[in-house]
């Protein structure tokens, strides 16, 4: 019971690396996202292809060989690029690295759900604030957005969980710098120490599960907000629909 | 020019490369294991969560919950090294003796005799398995709800003509319940595909770690320098080979499900 304790302290300070890298890179990956979606229904052929071609590419391929790959082209640029300027200890930087390729990661996912509520939101309500001669920024602003972003919560929900989950593989690609490890890695880490499986592994998803419980809620009262008009506002369910 | 390709044919076909693609092996045969694992668990959690008896609903719906609140890895790391360690217990609470226990200076296994070296072949199954565990939960939701999905009047129709319960079951409600779980099971299967990427965690010496070996700066006594860094070469051809897999299943979905909803009326085929 003792080593039990111990290990929750232990991780105590690890969850915190896994709730930054989370924290950093929803913002980011939100706005890239929104500006995704619009380029996927955009009808300017380049931006159209392009937006689709980078949403199919992160999409399709694992989150691992980004890392990985990002990582490595950073390298190589080291000499040429970031050493001149000074840059290396910074763009090298787990901290830097992994919220950057998870924000190209989570952009793509949370694009797709964006231009799912986006091709959802009602026609009619787009032709009417269009026959009410509101300009294209105006129609975004007050129409198109507000139905789109309650479309897409619930999905979006899911996605900031499942980016929260993707942090536990940053510290298996990107380098353990100054003892900074977060969840997985410690686990992993005390498990080499005294393969002691069943007590360091199950503390870690504990710290998971419970803080995907707290996402979970806070995003779920930012649900009930948004829906504050319907006379009984639909609950987020714990369980959603929607795979990533 | 000649000389040139004779040297990237020499280069992509020196016994390191060539092991780099055998182990494409690893990945497909973890991802068609686990994929086939993650369907069966996927059935067996749908009838727990369907079972009239409480307890059984309960583990069902405990097991289709839990995987969501806790990250694929760690499953897939836990999984192979609980099931290692537990068999190492049961053993060695059959053969160590007292004096043995003693000799043993390691923290695990309680002694030397008992230890249970793990290979490639093992840890590939034990790797499918656990993949088969953590998507079979997910799985179990997608034909939860497909069941759900069929309509009550086929089962009533199936009931009129006198079909037992099994075979109403077997012959008209999984049979049906497909065309509802085909999209689900697509979005499934694309995660196992990427899960894949994860067997080198399991010391699985897949396509991820000869990627890393071979694009490591190469240098040779006889030649000189090789090549510096191309770690990220290697790695855009996983990432361009992941994108291509996911391609082919996406084709390969569509048309298994255009196939499958043949002569059902409904909106789930196109």
């Amino acid at each position: 019971m003792q080593a039990f304790f111990d290990d929750l302290a232990l991780m105590a300070p690890a969850v915190m690396f896994n709730i930054s890298f989370a924290a950093a890179s929803i913002p980011l990956g939100f706005v890239l996202a929104v500006f995704l979606a619009l380029g996927k229904a955009s009808s300017n052929p380049i931006i159209n292809r392009l937006s689709r071609g980078y949403i199919y590419a992160f999409r399709g391929s694992p989150l691992f060989i980004q890392f990985f790959m990002f990582y490595s082209l950073a390298l190589s640029l080291n000499v040429t690029v970031w050493k001149p300027m000074g840059w290396s200890g910074f763009v090298l930087h787990p901290l830097f690295m992994g919220p950057f390729v998870l924000v190209l990661n989570t952009a793509a996912y949370t694009a797709e759900i964006f231009y799912g509520a986006l091709r959802a939101v009602p026609r009619g309500a787009i032709e009417a604030a269009r026959a009410y001669g509101m300009s294209r920024s105006q129609q975004f602003r007050r129409v198109i957005w507000p139905n789109l972003i309650r479309l897409a919560w619930p999905a979006y929900t899911n996605e900031v969980v499942f980016l929260f989950h993707a942090t536990a593989i940053v510290y298996f690609a990107l380098p353990v710098i100054g003892g900074q490890r977060e969840l997985m890695s410690t686990a992993q880490n005390l498990f080499e120490t005294d393969y002691n499986a069943f007590l360091h592994f199950p503390v870690a998803a504990l710290y998971f599960l419970a803080v995907s419980l707290v996402i979970f809620f806070i995003f779920g009262l930012i649900y009930q907000r948004l829906m504050r008009h319907l006379p009984s506002p639909p609950r987020l369910r714990y369980i959603p629909k929607w795979l990533r | 020019m000649f000389d040139d390709i004779a040297f990237w044919v020499s280069y992509l076909t020196n016994g390191k490369h060539l092991t780099w693609y055998a182990s494409f092996q690893f990945t497909i045969i973890a991802a068609l294991l686990g994929g086939a694992l993650a369907v069966i668990f996927g059935l067996t959690g749908a009838t727990l969560k369907n079972s009239r008896f409480w307890p059984l609903r309960m583990i069902g719906t405990v097991y289709s919950a839990i995987v969501r609140g806790v990250p694929d890895v760690l499953f897939f790391l836990f999984f192979p090294l609980a099931f290692e360690q537990g068999v190492e217990w049961f053993v060695a609470s059959q053969v160590c003796t007292p004096e043995m226990i003693a000799a043993q200076s390691a923290p695990w296994p309680p002694c030397k005799e008992a230890n249970w070296f793990l290979g490639t072949p093992e840890y590939l199954i034990l790797a499918s398995v656990s993949l088969g565990l953590v998507y079979g939960a997910f799985a179990t939701n997608v034909i939860h709800g497909a069941m759900r999905s069929v309509p009550a009047g086929q089962l009533e129709a199936a009931r009129a003509y006198g079909m037992s319960e099994s075979q109403v079951l077997w012959r008209v409600h999984i049979r049906q319940m497909w065309v509802y779980a085909l999209p689900g099971l697509s979005n499934v299967w694309m995660l196992i595909i990427k899960a894949t990427s994860l067997l080198s965690l399991l010391q699985i010496a897949d396509i991820v770690l000869w990627a890393d070996r071979l694009g490591a700066p190469n240098f040779l006594p006889t030649v000189g320098l090789v090549h510096d860094d191309w770690r990220w070469r290697y790695y855009l051809v996983l990432f361009v080979f992941y994108i291509l897999v996911t391609w082919l299943s996406e084709r390969a979905f569509d048309a298994i499900t255009r196939r499958v909803g043949r002569g059902i009326l409904s909106e789930a085929h196109g």
